[in-house]
């Protein structure tokens, strides 16, 4: 009982690790560079929501209600992304031809981050803050076994989101338009592909999948602080490279895979030990195996 | 010299040590995103030598650096088999392993970290950051200096008159090994204290971030970048000391550094001190001499 | 005559696409032969197969009397091949000294210090046997294009080849420069090195080569005398079109 209860617990981390790793592995896939934005993303609707949503003296201390709150979290992420795609991507695209050539997105990215986590530090410090659960009974029972709702929530979510996505990229012409971008950003542009208005799409997307899982990590698990994204980033990069770089549902299902051996390390062993197993499996993976444990082919050239 | 000074120039030069190991392979086109890792191992190992096994201090900063540093030779062979984005993560996958076989250590201290008695002041930790900026120096000057610049250029041409490629890029990536390990022996030491959850991806972010910053073009790029980050931060926090309205200084001082990253990134992706700066400010060398 | 180098039903593919086919050719020690043809006829390809860029899939290239087919990159320069660019491709970021010094890394130690007054010599002096003496210290990516492009021989000079590939050599030089480099590469070709030329500037390849190759799709349709290539029917359906030949080799 306790093992099942373990593995649902594992199941439902994953579900939220899904949307962050679908977040990294679009980002990769189409833009062809690792994006360390996201875990600021994350972080961002997360603590606006609990901010918002919270009466107190902090900054945007206005104790909402959770919907509109939410809203607005997700809100600030997408915006921050496409403020990010505007003053990287878009910027060196413009400057230097081939935004990707260079690690050059990675590292603005990465002082993006730095940015982000820090201005959250200024604004509300670094400590954790309670985040007050807004349903009463948060967690579902079933023969014994507990389903916290925003995890059951953040599963089927991720599910259907990315069966919409799957969709979207396979059978609309938008999706096409993504693909081609992915192969050949500059190939596209002149058959007509309007890569100006399609790559902030891109950035969107994975805005708000990154805002998502915030909320609802925040929703699980009760606290929020500016740098919740860091160990999140961690693990949604681990599912990435386990499901292969560029695959969506590679994405999914290494999510689900890295939570249910977190968890159940922890459980079994104490907190430490899954580290090894698997970090010790990718890099494996990624000196051996490139593509991933489910070999798809990769979108786009996977540079940086 | 006061407390704060000696303090803030002891954080310098571990700053300066752990700058060039990021710098050494960088400037061989090796992005490495784990540094955390060899600071680990090197921290470690001196660590645990002189708390637990009696060591003086000297010769357990050297192992913790050949420690470091022949770990990092048995991985290149692995990592240097991916390319662009894969080795950033397979670096990155190496320093979690680290923290990981760290963290499941029970004698070393496990999360809690581990202590060690041995202090390493002043006297230590500078000259062994002045003896790495040296060897650095001294390293770019020589034809395998000129050979791992000419291998980040241009591979192929480098290839095409006799730059053994992937030798050269093991020897880059194994001295930046020891040389993070140096970092790490310094660091537990100065800090009387180490642990897995301080010094981990944060931690080889903010390292590559200066390094880069600073430029990897010439030797001195790192030591730009090394200051900067040490500096820049405090000298914004005393600021807001001083003066209590500007007191967000203080929580906003990094983000002083990220926005510099960013903004750097747009208009001076090679970082500030490049080869043409050095050539500009000291134009006297270039009939002379060549670096 | 001995060969300096020689290819033998040499072919190469990318993919299902072959753009190298059966070649086959000979280059005379102590020439200076031209390996002409029209736009995409494979001629810098085939100097990548010479320089071991890529492998062959076909046939076996000799240089120098020994079969170099299976030798790696750094094994080439070792045995007496270096060549210059069509694109410039120097490494921007170094000084001039720098760069031409990397043309004999294969020779030299590995802790030697780059910068000093002994190691410098011949690199400054072969600077300023191709009258390019002014520059040493110079970052190249601020330099004019013609005077990388020489700096580029220079430091293909510095590997002390017996064989000098040059690919495009004086492409974008203005007269005087094409000049100054036809004289340098007579001057070279006097030392004994045999020269081998991609080239499209037909007077300069007519003044400096005598021995020429033409290559068309991948395949050789000419080898012999600079005098006898500009007669060759199968030369001049090559570059100007068939239906000109046809008109009886108006050209």
């Amino acid at each position: 009982m306790q093992l099942l209860q373990q593995i649902i617990n594992g199941i439902l981390l994953g579900g939220i690790l899904a949307f962050v790793a679908v977040a990294f592995t679009l980002t990769i896939g189409m833009l062809n560079f690792l994006n360390f934005t996201i875990p600021a993303l994350f972080m961002l609707a997360g603590m606006v929501t609990w901010a918002l949503s919270t009466a107190g003296p902090h900054f945007l201390g206005l104790g909402w209600h959770w919907l509109p709150s939410v809203m607005v979290g997700i809100g600030v992420a997408v915006l921050a992304s496409l403020l990010i795609e505007r003053f990287t991507y878009r910027y060196m695209k413009a400057r230097f031809g081939d935004a990707t050539e260079h690690a050059l997105p990675l590292v603005s990215s990465l002082g993006f981050l730095i940015v982000f986590e820090h201005g959250a530090s200024a604004l509300w410090s670094s400590d954790p803050q309670r985040f007050e659960l807004p349903f009463k009974n948060t967690n579902l029972e079933w023969g014994g076994l507990i389903f916290g709702i925003p995890h059951l929530v953040s599963l089927f979510l991720a599910i259907g989101l990315v069966v919409l996505l799957k969709a979207v990229l396979e059978r609309t012409r938008l999706g096409r338009a993504l693909r081609a971008i992915a192969e050949n950003p500059n190939a596209s542009s002149l058959m007509g592909v309007e890569v100006q208005r399609i790559v902030p799409l891109v950035y969107v997307i994975a805005g708000m999948l990154s805002a998502f899982a915030g909320i609802l990590y925040a929703f699980s698990y009760g606290t929020v602080t500016p740098f919740m994204g860091d160990a999140i980033a961690t693990d949604a990069i681990a599912a990435m490279v386990l499901g292969g770089l560029g695959n969506i549902w590679g994405a999914i299902a290494g999510g689900l895979v890295v939570g249910l051996v977190k968890v159940l390390a922890i459980s079994t062993f104490g907190a430490e030990i899954e580290k090894i197993p698997v970090w010790g499996l990718l890099l494996l993976i990624l000196i051996v195996r490139p593509t991933g444990l489910f070999g798809q082919t990769q979108l786009g050239k996977g540079k940086f | 010299m006061s407390g704060y000074l000696s303090g803030l120039l002891a954080m310098l030069s571990i700053n300066v040590v752990v700058a060039y190991a990021v710098f050494m392979p960088a400037s061989a086109g090796l992005l490495n995103l784990g540094v955390a890792g060899f600071v680990l191992l090197g921290a470690y190992t001196a660590g645990a030598l002189t708390s637990l096994g009696d060591w003086s201090l000297a010769p357990a900063l050297l192992a913790g650096a050949a420690t470091a540093g022949l770990i990092a030779f048995l991985i290149s062979f692995a990592i240097l088999r991916t390319r662009g984005i894969y080795m950033v993560l397979a670096t990155f996958a190496f320093a979690e392993v680290v923290a990981g076989v760290l963290l499941n250590i029970p004698s070393l201290g496990g999360a809690a970290g581990l202590s060690v008695m041995a202090y390493a002041g002043l006297p230590v930790v500078v000259p062994c950051a002045a003896a790495v900026v040296l060897l650095m120096v001294w390293l770019m000057r020589t034809r395998f200096g000129l050979a791992v610049r000419a291998l980040h250029d241009d591979e192929s041409v480098a290839n095409l008159f006799g730059v053994n490629l992937r030798l050269t890029q093991v020897v880059a990536f194994t001295i930046g090994g020891a040389i993070g390990g140096l970092g790490g022996g310094l660091l537990v030491h100065q800090f009387n204290f180490i642990d897995v959850q301080s010094t981990g991806v944060l931690f080889s972010i903010y390292v590559l971030l200066y390094v880069l910053m600073g430029g990897t073009q010439t030797v001195w790029g790192p030591l730009f970048g090394a200051v900067f980050f040490t500096l820049v931060p405090e000298g914004l926090r005393k600021l807001s000391e001083l003066d209590p309205s500007l007191k967000f200084l203080e929580g906003g001082r990094y983000m002083v550094f990220g926005l510099a990253v960013v903004l750097l990134m747009m208009w001076r992706p090679q970082g500030v001190i490049t080869r043409t700066l050095m050539e500009a400010l000291l134009p006297g060398r270039s009939a002379r001499r060549t670096t | 005559m001995s060969e300096a180098l020689t290819l033998d039903g040499v072919s190469k593919s990318f993919g299902g696409l072959k753009v190298i086919n059966d070649v086959s050719f000979r280059v005379p020690e102590g020439s200076r032969t031209a390996l002409i043809g029209p736009n995409g006829a494979g001629k810098s390809t085939v100097f990548n197969l010479i320089s071991g860029v890529y492998p062959i899939d076909q046939g076996r290239i000799q240089a120098l009397g020994q079969d170099i087919t299976g030798y790696t990159v750094p094994q080439r320069v070792r045995h007496g091949i270096a060549r210059s660019f069509q694109n410039i491709r120097l490494m921007p970021h170094l000084s001039t000294l720098e760069n031409v010094m990397l043309g004999e890394h294969h020779r030299s130690h590995p802790l030697q210090l780059v910068g000093s007054a002994r190691a410098t010599a011949r690199a400054r002096r072969a600077l300023e046997d191709a009258g390019l003496g002014t520059y040493p210290g110079q970052v190249v990516a601020d330099l004019p294009y013609g005077v990388q492009k020489r700096i580029e021989v220079v430091r293909a000079l510095m590997a002390e080849p017996r064989i000098l590939l040059l690919d495009e050599p004086a492409a974008g030089l203005n007269s005087t420069e094409t000049k100054d480099l036809r004289l340098l590469l007579e001057r070279v070709s006097g030392q004994g090195i045999t020269l081998v030329v991609v080239e499209h500037d037909m007077p300069f390849v007519r003044h400096l080569c005598n021995h020429v190759v033409v290559l068309n799709f991948g395949s050789k349709i000419f080898e012999g005398s600079a005098e006898s290539v500009s007669r060759d029917p199968l030369v001049l359906e090559a570059y100007l079109g068939s239906a000109q030949v046809m008109e009886g080799g108006h050209a």
